[in-house]
């Protein structure tokens, strides 16, 4: 519709475009298990994640001479709120330069649920696109009703046939799967007293998005960084911006891809990330803008966006064993 | 054979299924209502156009299928991609549906990661080559058993919205919903798009057929279908109105009564192409020329006018008073 003289700009929704970096490097994830575990083992972790920090980068430099790498940082604040970022913070910072690393965004979970007054969870929870097992020729899977997402056909459940005689046992089938199964089913939230709390895998998966640089509300960019003026940080989480800028880094937060560096016990949270990003239907605006620029940029991006976040799980440090027998 | 992402994979064959019915509301939706009721997604917005009248489109949503493609001859093709469903609410007062996707000449022998399809929206890939004749026929029949079910899917978004709470699900009057169901052959950029049947056939069934330049979006051919389907819906509903209330034997205020309907809620909403691609617009002039749409609907409204006219005139004053 153009060539006109006559517009109306609410007939022409636009897509805004944010700032990319090449790589959205992570350093890790705070849950309180690990801040009761004290500075030291916080020191241990960061330790362990320069080794494969300096990795990342080394195999960034492969695909560009200048990579832009932001790194940024996650601090549960969704499932339990524990210490305040005006002690918690500078801790964090303190041990992170001890190991070498600089944290140029932080970031607070619950704005992975909401952010800025925008329900971005529920967002993408409208964004779930199941796929479909063989056969499906038209019904949409009711998963805003069950809150669960598989990969496949569950075991059909136990009922008696018309003539009364009890089925066996049928086993779930993965959509693609390979010979053989593996099938995962996926609790995206549950209820409680009418209070829907989004799973950790469920905001994992949007705080994928956001660092892939896809999510958008109404065409404007969420979770925009704002930057931390230097003064002590505030008493109370919900001071603190949902995303905060802590250095003056020129590359930006989003990224054509991701790597996440975390203990190997979120291998399987991190699964039912990519398991919720394979059947999300992301901004169609926001995905051509990543893939114009960084095909531009001679970089361009995996088709799947699953595809474009990538992983290191380490090894625990330390008696892990010990720390959470506590 | 993989396109870019974001980049439509060149297709031959754009199908789709409009339904179009009256909006279960005995008001009609201002543009902020009309935005509320078609906001599918909370994230997208609603496109609302007041200009030249008011019409607004959904953001749209898509459906996962992996089944046989429909086909007027048995042939088993499976295909593998999302559906899109939108819905357009015009003047606040006329509801459609949409389901369409567009299928390329072939696609790969095994079903690929899920992830791939959703980049390329509305897109469904067959196994192996298509059978482009017999699976535009079989759209144009309708989906046999297991085959994709375009009408189950444009039906499916009409049902969510008919009962969604900004609505008292009363109607103004009685009508039938309309189903047209097309389906768009690609032809190279350049050429000019073209119209080669427009069937209205039993039980509020049309089937039409195009002929669509590489270039211009399935969506816009969805645009004029929509477009076509609602004149025609305004064309059945309102010729029906006349038919049923055998308005050449009756009088008096009941003529009234039984027009009133159409002129409050339905003569406004005559406005061809308003909304349409300009470079799918002159497919209208084929309608216009043979039967001549607006010609039928002149006379129609005239008609109407003419009794309404007549009645004013041979009505007393006192019968005016208490009617």
């Amino acid at each position: 519709m153009t060539d006109t003289a006559f517009r109306e700009t609410t007939a022409e929704p636009v897509t805004k475009s944010v700032p990319l970096a090449h790589l959205s490097l992570e350093l890790g994830h705070l849950y309180m298990e690990d801040f009761e575990a004290g500075p030291k083992r916080l020191g241990e972790h960061f330790a362990e994640v320069r080794v494969w920090a300096d990795a990342v980068r080394a195999s960034a430099a492969r695909r560009s001479k200048r990579p832009r790498i932001s790194t940024c940082f996650l601090i549960d604040d969704y499932f339990t709120r524990f210490s305040t970022p005006a002690e918690l913070i500078p801790m964090i910072l303190k041990e992170a330069e001890k190991a070498g690393l600089v944290i140029d965004y932080l970031a607070r979970e619950s704005s992975c649920a909401v952010a800025d007054r925008i329900e971005l969870a529920e967002s993408v929870m409208h964004r779930l696109v199941e796929s479909p097992p063989p056969g499906t020729y038209g019904s949409r899977p009711p998963v805003s009703q069950t809150g669960w997402l598989p990969n496949g056909q569950r075991t059909p459940s136990t009922s008696r046939s018309a003539l009364g005689a009890v089925k066996g046992w049928e086993p779930p089938q993965e959509t693609a799967a390979r010979n053989h199964s593996v099938f995962m089913d996926v609790e995206l939230w549950s209820e409680r007293d009418g209070k829907r709390l989004w799973s950790c895998p469920f905001l994992a998966a949007v705080w994928q998005l956001a660092r892939l640089g896809l999510l958008r509300h109404l065409g404007e960019p969420v979770l925009v960084p704002k930057d931390w003026e230097g003064e002590d940080f505030p008493h109370d989480w919900d001071r603190l911006p949902p995303l905060t800028r802590l250095t003056d880094t020129k590359a930006a937060f989003s990224a054509y891809r991701t790597c996440t560096l975390m203990p190997n016990r979120f291998l399987a949270v991190e699964d039912a990330v990519r398991l919720i990003l394979d059947q999300t239907d992301v901004d169609a605006g926001a995905l051509r803008q990543v893939a114009e620029r960084s095909a531009a940029e001679g970089m361009p991006v995996p088709a799947a966006v699953a595809q474009r976040a990538t992983y290191v799980f380490y090894e625990e440090p330390g008696d892990s064993s010990e720390a959470e027998e506590t | 054979m993989t396109a870019a992402p974001g980049q439509p994979a060149r297709s031959v064959l754009a199908c789709g299924e409009v339904r179009t019915c009256l909006l279960p509301s005995v008001q009609a939706l201002d543009a902020r209502a009309a935005a509320q009721l078609l906001r599918l997604r909370a994230d997208e917005h609603v496109r609302v156009s007041e200009r030249p009248s008011m019409y607004a489109l959904s953001p749209e949503i898509l459906t996962g299928v992996d089944c046989r493609l429909p086909a007027s001859n048995g042939t088993k093709v499976r295909g593998v991609g999302t559906v899109a469903a939108r819905a357009v609410l015009t003047e606040g007062r006329l509801l459609q549906s949409t389901a369409y996707f567009s299928l390329p000449a072939t696609g790969p022998d095994m079903r690929r990661p899920w992830g791939q399809y959703l980049v390329r929206p509305g897109l469904v890939e067959p196994f192996g080559k298509l059978p482009q004749q017999a699976t535009a026929d079989g759209v144009l029949r309708g989906a046999g058993r297991g085959e994709l079910d375009l009408g189950m899917i444009s039906e499916g978004l009409l049902a969510q919205l008919r009962r969604h709470a900004l609505l008292d699900r009363r109607v103004p009057f009685k009508s039938s919903p309309t189903r047209l169901r097309w389906v768009a052959r690609r032809v190279p950029a350049g050429e000019r798009a073209s119209l080669a049947n427009f069937t209205v056939a039993e039980g509020g069934l049309r089937t039409m057929e195009l002929r669509l330049p590489e270039g211009i979006p399935a969506a816009s051919a969805a645009g004029l279908c929509e477009d076509l389907a609602l004149h025609d819906w305004l064309l059945t509903t309102v010729q029906h109105m006349l038919d049923n209330n055998r308005i050449g034997a009756i009088d008096g205020p009941s003529v009234v009564e039984a027009l009133h309907p159409v002129v409050v809620h339905l003569l406004h909403l005559w406005m061809p192409r308003a909304h349409v691609d300009p470079a799918l617009s002159h497919l209208w002039d084929v309608l216009e020329d043979k039967p001549g749409f607006s010609r039928q609907w002149e006379n129609l409204s005239r008609r109407i006018r003419d009794r309404l006219a007549l009645q004013a005139v041979a009505m007393p004053h006192q019968a005016l008073s208490t009617s």
